[in-house]
């Protein structure tokens, strides 16, 4: 079977991921582009025979070397890998979407144009001559939706008769736009020599007046010293980007008069855009969106969640059956404790991250998640995010994984791992139920005083994370303010968004169950032997760094407490109440883990054993410890990138105990 | 005339652009260009702009806005 290889490229909301999604199905693959902090996408599908490779090709507005995601999208259609390229632009808004379009041509590879979004073209009273069309650019266009199941098989066909027909597009009109600018003609001469494959030489002409940087250093090194000056000057006088945006809109005016008929559609603010937009109640909106959806996300995750309860039932089924058929109990251990326990955890928590991704999908698909980012977009800026970030930070006070799969719809790879980075300080549903428990024991009523502190803490901590993160993830010149189409609402579609909510839970399940399990599995054997004569390496390990630890105000009951929060927050108090009460707190951990209930006496342990300044210094030491491994699998399944994973995580462990470290002091001042 | 000093429901033209190649590049690519019509829909201190262009509703932050001359018109 032969193969093709296609990429797809498109502005913004082109509906270049719906196409890419429905092309390739659940056959795609997410990486990062080698050496690059860019996602890459491909995916593949077969029809008629054929083998199609898909490359998703990272968004971009035009094909100006601003940013690594356009660098590397060049590069890619340079290369010639691609055998055609589908340009997407957006039927309701051509004038604007052929931009696009008409920064492609002049490249060498052969491409065909889509005209996505036929329905809202329809909608508005357009018509669009498509046949018009096809003989001004000389290549082939179509009308399509990408929503539309019956619409593919006419794009199949368009596919197939640009893969016969490898045209290009005609820039004669084009070029004689370019040709109005003074200069123009003289530096595309002294460029004939030149052969910077993949590119013509009207091509380069027009970047180099455009200052594209990686242009400019090409052409340079490839010209003799007087044509680089020359051009240098010519292009002084040119005009810039300025001047070429003036041509290429020209040409797309020219091109959509006499073959596109508009009747004027009028522009107002709807009404629930009005809300949005609104100077005052804009943000209390947004907060109530996400809280609401966050309370929504409930609604498909319990039905999982109570799934994961069956497991811990079905552990206590195997132990009988293993006890009674003699099965040693190491084994035993490793089936019921590791195996069946991470499972029943890995399933509670996918619930959630399943909920989260379907509700916040749905708002991205409708389009509400623009209006976040534009009511946002000042705060967020702040530490150099896009206002959509809001969105995880929110749901990351339910559920750090679930604030992790949200980050999906940042389009930027720098700003999704510092939003992720940043998110890890918020406190997640774990903390909220053993931190107000904890601090109500120890400190009665000044309970409300410590929670206060720790939000404020937790401020300081973003804060502080996006100067120390933000730097090398979101480079000073990628901080471009706001340039954002906010795009029309649109009609959810229900079952690709669901088909694609699947296949997401389904590759975060297999890759949250291979670290959950990995991490469980050391848990598990730096604990073995646990009792009462303790003989494990974490009992050992614990009383042999005692004397550091203390200085963190941590005794080793509580910095192993502390570590086993690494694992979950929920597992924290079972092991302090199982070790203050001589217990094995193995044990202790995987009750608490499988939701059982805590020592009756709990209080009464902890009042006889830690005093407050080592209360006050734990408090502080799990909630900002990493907020569990289930978290720690879904933040790398959405960074792809082992690497930063590893620098977050390293970052808060760290960071916790120092934040236990001065919280102690302070509170040995206090007391 | 700087496009933020514009009201709400005014109509203007854009008249030039001034800022890095960076910047011309992604105002360019969004469809603002010398020449071309716009018209604000909601211009609130300490929020982006909203205006409407090409066919487009486009939000740009109130420091890009510096960026942008333009010159009122009668709808
Ligand atoms: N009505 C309609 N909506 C579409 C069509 N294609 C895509 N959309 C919607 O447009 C929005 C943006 O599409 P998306 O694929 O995310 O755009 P991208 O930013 O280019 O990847 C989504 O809400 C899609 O559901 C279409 O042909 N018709």
């Amino acid at each position: 079977m032969s193969t093709a290889t296609i990429a797809l490229l498109g502005q913004p909301n082109s509906g270049k991921s719906t196409l890419f999604n429905a092309l390739t199905g659940l056959k795609q693959h997410v990486g990062n582009w080698p050496g690059k902090t860019v996602e890459k996408k491909e995916g593949s599908f077969a029809y008629n025979g054929m083998t199609y490779e898909v490359a998703d090709l990272p968004g971009s507005y035009s094909m100006t070397a601003n940013s690594d995601e356009e660098v590397i999208t060049r590069d890619f259609i340079a290369s010639g890998e691609a055998d055609i390229v589908c340009i997407l632009a957006d039927s309701s808004q051509l004038e604007r979407s052929l931009f696009m379009l008409a920064d492609y041509a002049g490249i060498s590879a052969p491409c065909f144009l889509v005209l996505n979004m036929e329905d809202v073209a329809k909608d508005q009273g357009k018509t669009i001559n498509v046949k018009a069309l096809e003989k001004k650019l000389g290549i082939p266009v179509m009308l399509f939706s990408a929503t539309d199941k019956k619409a593919y098989d006419r794009f199949y066909a368009t596919l197939e008769r640009a893969l016969r027909e490898k045209s290009h597009i005609d820039v004669s009109a084009l070029e004689k736009e370019y040709e109005k600018i003074s200069g123009y003609s003289e530096i595309k001469d002294q460029l004939s020599e030149t052969d910077i494959s993949g590119y013509t030489p009207m091509w380069l002409t027009v970047k180099y007046l455009e200052n594209d940087k990686v242009v400019s250093a090409k052409l340079k090194e490839e010209l003799s010293g007087d044509k680089a000056a020359s051009i240098s000057a010519l292009g002084e006088k040119a005009g810039g980007a300025i001047a070429t945006g003036e041509c290429k809109f020209n040409w797309i005016d020219k091109l959509l008069d006499g073959t596109v008929n508009k009747s004027e559609t009028g522009v107002k603010l709807g009404k629930l855009d009005r809300i949005y937009t609104h100077r005052f109640w804009g943000k209390p909106a947004v907060v109530l969106t996400v809280i609401l959806g966050l309370f929504a996300s409930f609604i498909p995750a319990l039905p999982i969640m109570g799934l994961g309860s069956l497991v811990d039932i079905l552990k206590n089924v195997v132990q009988g059956a293993l006890s009674t058929a003699g099965c040693p109990a190491l084994i035993m251990g490793l089936v019921c404790d590791v195996f069946i326990q991470s499972m029943g955890y890995i399933i509670k928590m996918l619930g959630f991250v399943f909920g989260v991704t379907l509700v916040f999908g749905f708002l991205e698909e409708v389009g509400v998640m623009a209006r976040i980012s534009y009511v946002f977009d000042n705060t967020m800026g702040k530490l150099g995010l896009q206002g959509k970030s809001v969105m995880p930070f929110l749901v990351s006070f339910g559920c750090t994984m679930g604030g992790a799969a949200g980050t999906r719809v940042i389009d930027n790879w720098g700003q999704k791992v510092l939003t992720i980075a940043l998110a890890w300080a918020v406190p997640c549903g774990a903390a909220w139920a053993i931190v107000p428990m904890l601090s109500t024991v120890f400190f009665g009523m000044g309970a409300p005083v410590v929670i206060a502190v720790l939000l404020l803490v937790m401020i300081l901590h973003m804060w502080v994370t996006a100067k120390i993160f933000g730097r090398g993830l979101v480079k000073k010149e990628d901080r471009c303010g706001m340039i954002m189409e906010l795009p029309p609402y649109h009609k959810p579609r229900w079952g690709a968004l669901l088909r694609y909510v699947f296949g997401r839970t389904k590759d975060t399940f297999v890759r949250v169950a291979k670290v959950v399990l990995l991490v469980c599995l050391i848990f598990w054997v730096l604990s073995y032997g646990s009792g009462v004569n303790d003989t494990s390496i974490l009992y050992r390990l614990g009383i042999a760094i005692e004397p550091v630890t203390k200085f963190f105000g941590l005794p080793w009951q509580l910095f192993i407490a502390f570590v086993a929060s690494s694992v979950g927050k929920e597992g924290a108090v079972g092991v302090i109440s199982a070790l203050y009460a001589g217990g094995s707190y193995g044990e202790g951990f995987m009750a608490a883990m499988g939701g059982a209930a805590r020592a009756a006496n709990l209080n009464e342990l902890l009042l006889a054993n830690v005093t407050k300044p080592e209360a006050l210094a734990f408090i502080f030491a799990i909630t900002f410890n990493l907020p569990c491994v289930v978290a720690l699998a879904a933040t790398y399944q959405e960074i792809h990138s082992a690497k930063w994973t590893a620098r977050i995580a390293a970052y808060y462990t760290v960071g916790a105990l120092l934040l236990s470290c001065v919280a102690y002091h302070i509170g040995l001042l206090i007391w | 005339m700087k496009l933020q000093e514009l009201k709400e429901n005014t109509q203007a033209v854009v008249r030039d652009l001034k800022g890095d190649a960076r910047f011309i590049g992604r105002v360019t690519s969004i469809g603002l260009t010398p020449g071309c019509r716009v018209r604000i829909i909601k211009n609130d201190k300490n929020r982006p702009l909203l205006l409407y262009s090409r066919d487009t509703m486009i939000s740009l932050g109130r420091s890009e806005c510096d960026g942008i001359e333009v010159e009122e018109v009668s709808a």
